[in-house]
């Protein structure tokens, strides 16, 4: 059994983990609430966040622009726009189109889309095949406490993180696209009868996700210091776990999806031999055990089949 | 009477010499304009209604004359590639894509259990015949026969998780077990890490090695040609099995169970032992794309069973058509083949096929061979 500081350790880097996976997994969530279904490229709108905000970055270092504190706002702003953008874009594309037919189509589609954008990148990102270096942004140095190591960098990330998640939630809980978005994903055609827009709400929600996906990408960068173009694979296959953990459809959810996958995955590396290699067998085998008790995930509607 | 049977015929040999056309031409001109007598033929037949009704009649009259004239075709496309043995290998590859198709066809399509995870249980046949050829001096034959067990006795472990969940997530349970799949042969010692299994003996059978090249009447065929004649044996029995068990009893209750279950199980159809059966038959023929895979390239690794290999396999069933068992031929026969003829593309080949997928699906939803509604007499 490690020693007590070492598990803490793991669990205070698995949160940092975890916020990165909320992030893309309330995508996933809010987009399964309002077309009931999985935009599987949202991985790599993940990644196309994080490779953005490494070309706004150098283009603003190419301007004269060095300090943090200016760079830092202005690259998530650019990339949460250029992101939301591409996220709108392919609902319009190769989601809503496909989203009444059965969703073998959607996943199929999207699948296909996130390859269409793996290799985009890959082809017209100069030198796109190569591990990118990010640069360090964040105040580096730290703390320990307790016996765990706390970054500055890492404080920032969380901060960040949180700062987005909650900014989300009084999207959705205060402004009227926010309601607008609640209604929707009760009840499309209700929803509609009470005059809600719901192709702008659709459009509104898909840049909301994608924008966050963006916010995680560059944070991504930011905390291993490098991005590489296959990193929206297993981003999205792991926010898709997190969404599904909390139940599709549950914002909440999906974000103590996130944080708990991190931390089991961090704990996993600490607990069995050849941990580094081993956590995500044993991350993705807990996820397949955890869904045959809960089916449906932690706080997802339990559905109730109709004849 | 005889007009059906010519016309089914020269039909045939005309797709034939064109396809081969198409495959060997060397030069864009030559690519585009056999391409372009395909499309041209393809239309003529679409939206000429007489001629179209015409052929389609002649097909359903003759179709024991249509099937003979295409397995005569498909026995001597070795003999047409010659000029180019690589077009052999293709080919074959092709024909592992419909047998592991018609196996995720009967778990998807057929008992609507999703199956993201078609990689995986591909590479478990692919390594059992390397473990148990390399490892344990099986002759390759036979590991070929029981390589396939290995994926169906996993699949009955997993199944658990895979009976209590639903839709989206049924897909997520099985995309995780790809990603687990892979890991572990990645890291585990005795499947080689990284580096794979290699060294894996051929294939032969009383003697007669399947890498020697065969000779016809003293015209040399390619290399591969043994495994292409094979896998066409292989491919076509699993067609035919998996047809009889589609219009069998079991394959009506499946489709039952795959529209409604509550009312499948209304009319006594046991949800538990059909997607079991479905999911034990299905592997069985994905296994065993992959245990052959094996033995023609005579290594497996990692990257050869991964997440994109799924992508393709579940795109081969959607744009033949779900359910339609001709449309997997067809799918495979498509997919497969195309971005090696693109190859000349680059590094533009996948992003190319992903716009295509992306386009087929939303023209074209139900498939280029849409399943049959099921007729009974």
């Amino acid at each position: 059994m490690p020693p007590l500081e070492l598990l803490l350790q793991q669990a205070w880097n698995g949160v940092m983990l975890g916020v990165m996976y909320a992030l893309v997994a309330v995508g996933f969530t809010l987009f399964f609430g309002v077309l009931d279904v999985i935009h599987f490229s949202h991985g790599d709108i993940f990644m196309l966040g994080a490779f953005t905000g490494l070309t706004v970055l150098a283009g603003l270092r190419a301007a004269g622009v060095g300090g943090a504190l200016l760079a830092l706002p202005l690259t998530f702003a650019a990339s949460i726009l250029v992101t939301g953008a591409v996220g709108v874009l392919a609902e319009r594309v190769c989601v809503k189109p496909l989203a009444r037919a059965s969703p073998l189509m959607t996943l199929l589609a999207t699948l296909s889309l996130g390859l269409v954008i793996r290799e985009a990148v890959l082809i017209f990102y100069p030198r796109g095949a190569d591990p990118k270096p990010f640069p360090r942004l964040l105040p580096q140095g730290g703390v320990e406490l307790g016996g765990v190591a706390i970054r500055y960098e890492n404080l920032a990330i969380l901060g960040i993180g949180l700062a987005a998640m909650v900014a989300v939630d009084l999207v959705i809980r205060r402004t009227r696209m926010g309601a607008a978005i609640r209604a929707v994903a009760q009840e499309p055609e209700a929803a509609q009868m009470m005059g809600v827009n719901l192709d702008r709400t659709v459009d509104a929600t898909f840049f909301l996700g994608s924008g966050l996906a963006a916010v995680a990408g560059i944070l991504s960068g930011l905390y291993y210091s490098e991005i590489h173009f296959i990193m929206g694979v297993t981003g999205g296959v792991i926010g898709f776990s997190a969404a599904a953990i909390g139940g599709l459809g549950n914002v909440y959810g999906a974000i103590i999806g996130g944080l708990l996958f991190g931390v089991l995955q961090t704990t996993a590396a600490a607990l069995i031999p050849r941990g580094s290699e081993f956590r995500d067998v044993v991350a993705f085998a807990v996820v397949m055990v955890f869904l045959v008790f809960k089916p449906s995930g932690l706080l997802g509607e339990k559905s109730v089949e109709r004849v | 009477m005889s007009r059906d049977l010519a016309g089914v015929w020269l039909t045939e040999a005309a797709v034939f010499t064109l396809v081969v056309a198409g495959i060997l031409a060397e030069r864009p001109w030559a690519l585009g304009a056999t391409g372009g007598a395909l499309v041209a033929a393809g239309g003529l037949v679409r939206f000429v209604p007489r001629l179209g009704a015409a052929l389609a009649g002649a097909f359903a009259r003759r179709r024991a004359a249509a099937l003979a004239g295409g397995a005569v075709l498909a026995l001597a496309l070795p003999l047409a590639l010659r000029s180019s043995p690589y077009w052999t290998f293709v080919a074959t590859l092709a024909l592992l894509y419909v047998t592991t198709g018609q196996g995720l066809n009967f778990q998807i399509g057929t008992a609507g259990v999703i199956n993201l995870a078609g990689a995986a249980f591909a590479g478990l046949g692919g390594y059992a015949v390397g473990l148990l050829t390399v490892a344990g001096g099986w002759p390759a034959w036979l590991a070929v026969l029981v390589g396939p067990w290995a994926a169906v006795l996993v699949g009955t472990i997993l199944f658990v998780p895979i009976l209590k969940t639903r839709g989206h997530y049924l897909a997520l349970v099985t995309i995780a077990f790809v990603f687990i799949f892979n890991i572990l042969v990645n890291n585990l010692e005795f499947t080689g890490g990284p580096q794979g299994i290699k060294n894996i003996p051929t294939l032969s059978l009383a003697g007669y090695a399947f890498t020697t090249r065969p000779a016809l009447a003293g015209v040399e065929l390619p290399a591969h040609a043994n495994f292409y004649y094979a896998a066409l044996v292989m491919a076509g029995l699993t067609t035919w099995v998996l047809r009889r068990l589609h219009d069998s009893w079991l394959g009506l209750a499946l489709n039952t169970l795959r529209d409604d279950e509550i009312a499948a199980r209304c009319c006594g159809v046991s949800v538990t032992r059909g997607k079991l059966l479905a999911f034990s038959i299905g592997n069985f023929f994905i296994g065993l794309g992959g245990a052959f895979y094996a033995v023609v390239v005579g290594f497996v690794s990692p990257p050869d069973f991964d997440f994109g290999y799924s992508l393709v396999m579940l795109s081969v069933i959607i744009i033949g058509g779900v359910d339609s068992i001709p449309g997997v031929v067809l799918g495979a026969c498509l997919l497969v083949p195309l971005p090696e003829r693109f190859r000349f593309l680059h590094e533009y080949r996948l992003l190319l096929y992903g716009v295509v997928i992306v386009v087929m699906l939303l023209y074209r939803p139900r498939g280029l061979w849409p399943a049959r509604i099921r007729r009974y007499r």
